[in-house]
């Protein structure tokens, strides 16, 4: 420890507390997953043992962590948490419902008390979650008093549960391969587990590998049932053998096997976490940055090279300007591999988000008496940690929006025939440069009526008629739109729709909506999976260049100009058998416009918020390195960021999705606002 | 710049013209100078907002400080400088006519600015300080460079 000097032991510290946070980081998320497992465990004590095991692991290193940087309320809770899981762990207790939203309540304040000291806020009240906690282990105390005084001789390992006395079954031994075949099928762990649960008491389950190196189930299953009853498992990829006929001997084997697998459990969970820290390297996400730009510095390098060499080649002999050429390309793969390579550093699993999900539902989902399942897919989709951390607040606001709006009460669900039990789907996937998340849940649906009579009365321009999902998008996220009667507690946060959609496009992503009266609403947010580096076209507007990026662009058409109608104020072509509205890129930002033979335009939206925008030449398509524009004096509307071709000038990177919206604005108000604007550059 | 005087009063400055007045900044205001190049347009943004440009890898909005004082805007030739300087954490770069020289303007040489000097500039100006035969305007450069949005966003 330093001592000398009073600003050296600060920045020790400084550099102390950094890692704390960080460390914290990676408990919390390892006690979410856990609180998650026990909460699906209960009444079912057997299966809880890995999660408690899990949990007291973590919660005891918080409070050793806390106690370091003397952070002493989290000290504290967390010291009183692991009595707790100490009782549960020992049996001195049973699971119970209250039991785990203590816990909850617990990491959660644990997290308010990180967040405030990070922010150097005051720490919040921890008066309550304690006594919550407290009153758990008061009960651990009082229950240990009365087995000891009760059991006289037995060991504190002996479970309470010793009906078995007149068990007449046997104990089986069943082992669950899951395939793809069969989760198609709808065969699962769970559904096993819950089958299995129906015949007698489950003992232990314990994942195996097996040779073949996929992952195996053991369940041990004390049950009545004959073979013949057993049978109809072999069906579902279950292999199952007796393990003890007699049933004196079975309960005490089975327990002892019960120990002896949840401490072969316990002893790998160990090694992984003493192997762990020689793999991972922990580093701060800003060297990250440091090393991307630098690789953002040589790709414009490159563009720059290459430049030079077309310039230069037909002056140069053919086979030395073939070998330039083959060097040049050569780099360039390796640089795109490079770039590649620290992208995937910075890759982190979306689980990190979902993972929180249901917790942040569970109050809400009581609070409004609703009964939904958070049900997660594709938690270990990698994604940037960038977007990950940009993306909480968003998906937080859809999946509390699907419980407050979108589910219906069980006794409603029940009316038209649905399981009283909603579900919300989380689910993440790539697709091509894109990761694609969903926020989907089977609802109601958005009411169509109630937003546009809503809409109307807020004054937003509404189309009559039936209305397309991509209005209706644009409505719920109009800013100061809400359909909300009164303010609940999903909107405590002051982050709207508005928001949602706002983060969205900023990170260069785009947002879907699709909704179904009576059977839900879905949400689709289509995230890039490179930020600072992406592929774009490259148009041209008298001499003003311009860059848009690929993803956005559906497709890239060429116009006649004889071709397109004027219909009121608005230009259109027909495309695909459909109407397609144009926008002139020129005359939106009050370019000079030249009269051309060809136009060419990129379409972008989908369905009736699809429009094209007209330039007058695409230059090509490329790699382009993304700046963004922080300054206030230079972030308009239509424009995401800037980069730069090789030259030392500025190419705009334009917002295709803002630019289709400002279209929409204009047309239907007759280009006052926006048209406006645009006559002032 | 061999003689850095210590004296807090003494302040260095450097000077640039616009449409025929002589300015000065405070030379610890001011990052760097550039000679002007293609600078890219930027639709929609406030009037006196010539464009943006990449100074040193940055992006940077460039303010045509003409059109910021009401004085007609020219198209910059070779002796226009860009001025890039720092407010806060903001990079902004400015265009003038021309900007050669760096002068130390003593304190005692700097006047409250006149109440009946009349113009644009007379929001953004610190003083005035003569200087041989020559009278120069001190900025402030903070009231130079707006904060907001002007375009509602």
């Amino acid at each position: 420890m330093p001592s000398e000097g009073r600003s050296d032991s600060l920045e020790f510290f400084a550099g102390f507390i950094d890692d704390y946070f960080a460390e914290s980081d990676e408990h919390l998320s390892s006690i979410r997953h856990a609180l998650l497992d026990l909460d699906a465990s209960l009444g079912q004590p057997d299966m809880a043992s890995p999660a408690i095991e899990e949990l007291f692991r973590s919660v005891h290193s918080l409070k050793g962590l806390s106690g370091m940087v003397e952070l002493r309320p989290a000290e504290q809770l967390t010291h009183e948490m692991e009595s707790y899981l100490r009782g549960l762990q020992q049996r001195e207790v049973a699971l119970t419902r209250s039991g785990i939203e203590a816990l909850i309540d617990g990491i959660n304040t644990f997290e308010q008390i990180i967040a405030a000291r990070r922010a150097e806020r005051p720490t919040p009240d921890i008066t309550a979650p304690l006594a919550r906690i407290a009153a758990l282990v008061t009960a651990v105390r009082s229950e240990r008093r009365d087995i000891e005084g009760a059991v006289v001789g037995t060991g504190p390992g002996s479970t309470p549960a010793t009906a078995d006395a007149d068990f007449r079954g046997r104990t089986w031994k069943f082992t669950f391969e899951p395939s793809a075949a069969l989760v198609a099928r709808g065969v699962k762990v769970d559904t096993i587990r819950a089958r299995l649960a129906q015949l007698g008491r489950i003992l232990s389950v314990s994942p195996k590998i097996t040779s073949g190196g996929g992952i195996a189930f053991e369940f041990l299953v004390a049950t009545e049932a004959d073979e013949e009853k057993l049978a109809t498992f072999g069906e579902d990829g279950v292999t199952f053998e007796v393990l003890h006929p007699a049933v004196a001997a079975d309960a005490d084997a089975a327990r002892e096997a019960h120990v002896a697998s949840s401490e072969a459990h316990v002893t790998l969970l160990e090694t992984a976490s003493v192997a762990a820290p020689t793999h991972f390297v922990r580093v701060d996400l800003a060297r990250l940055d440091e090393l991307m730009r630098l690789v953002a510095d040589l790709v414009v390098t490159r563009a720059r090279l290459d430049d030079q060499l077309s310039r230069v080649e037909r002056s140069l002999p053919a086979t030395d300007a073939r070998a330039l050429q083959e060097h040049a390309a050569t780099m360039d793969r390796h640089l795109r591999d490079l770039r590649e390579g620290i992208m995937r550093v910075r890759l982190v699993r979306v689980g990190e988000i979902f993972r929180r999900m249901p917790f942040a539902v569970r109050d809400l989902a009581r609070d409004t008496n609703k009964r939904v399942r958070v049900e997660l897919r594709g938690e270990a989709t990698e994604i940037d940690k960038f977007l990950v951390e940009r993306m909480m607040d968003p998906i937080l606001h859809l999946v509390r929006n699907a419980v407050s709006h979108g589910i219906e009460s069980p006794e409603d669900r029940i009316a038209v025939g649905k399981p009283p039990d909603a579900t919300i789907l989380l689910k993440a996937s790539t697709a091509g440069e894109s990761v694609v998340l969903e926020v989907i849940d089977d609802g109601a649906g958005i009411d169509t009526g109630k937003v546009m009579e809503r809409a109307r009365a807020a004054g937003f321009p509404v189309p009559e008629g039936t209305v397309d999902a991509g209005t209706l998008l644009g409505l719920i996220c109009a800013p100061g739109f809400s359909t909300r009667q009164e303010t609940d507690r999903a909107s405590g946060r002051g982050v709207g729709m508005a928001v949602v959609r706002k983060t969205v496009q900023e990170l260069g992503g785009t947002l879907a909506l699709e909704s179904n009266p009576g059977r839900g609403t879905a949400f689709k947010m289509s995230l890039p999976l490179t930020l600072a580096i992406t592929d774009a076209l490259i148009a041209t507007v008298d001499r003003d260049t311009f860059a848009i990026p690929q993803g956005s662009v559906r497709e890239v058409i060429e116009i006649d100009p004889a071709s397109i109608r004027r219909v009121e104020n608005n230009e259109l072509i027909t495309h695909r058998g459909a109407a397609l509205p144009l926008l002139r890129l020129g005359r939106l930002f009050g370019v000079t416009e030249s009269s051309r033979p060809r136009l060419h335009a990129f379409v972008v939206g989908t369905g009736l918020a699809a429009v094209g925008i007209v330039v007058d030449r695409i230059v090509g398509q490329r790699e382009i390195v993304v700046k963004t524009i922080t300054d206030s004096l230079i972030k308009v509307d239509g424009v995401s960021g800037a980069t730069e071709l090789g030259n030392g000038r500025v190419v705009l990177i334009l917002d295709a999705v803002a630019l289709a919206a400002s279209a929409r604005v204009d047309g239907r108000r007759h280009g006052d606002a926006g048209g406006a604007r645009a006559a002032t550059a | 710049m061999t003689d850095i005087t210590m004296d807090a009063f003494n302040e260095s400055y450097i000077l640039f013209t616009l449409a025929g007045t002589t300015y000065a900044l405070p030379s610890r205001d001011i990052a760097h100078m550039e000679m002007v190049e293609h600078i890219t347009a930027v639709p929609n943004a406030p009037s006196y907002v010539e464009g943006v440009v990449f100074s040193r890898g940055q992006v940077v909005p460039v303010v045509n400080l003409r059109v910021r004082f009401g004085f007609e805007r020219a198209s910059p030739d070779l002796r226009a400088r860009l001025l890039v300087v720092k407010v806060g954490e903001r990079v902004v770069g400015m265009v003038v006519d021309s900007a050669r020289e760096f002068a130390t303007i003593p304190a005692s040489a700097i006047q409250p600015p006149h109440t009946a000097i009349a113009g644009l500039s007379g929001d953004y100006l610190e003083g005035v300080a003569v200087l041989g035969e020559r009278i120069v305007l001190l900025l402030r450069v903070n009231d130079i460079i707006p904060g907001t949005v002007p375009t509602g966003a």
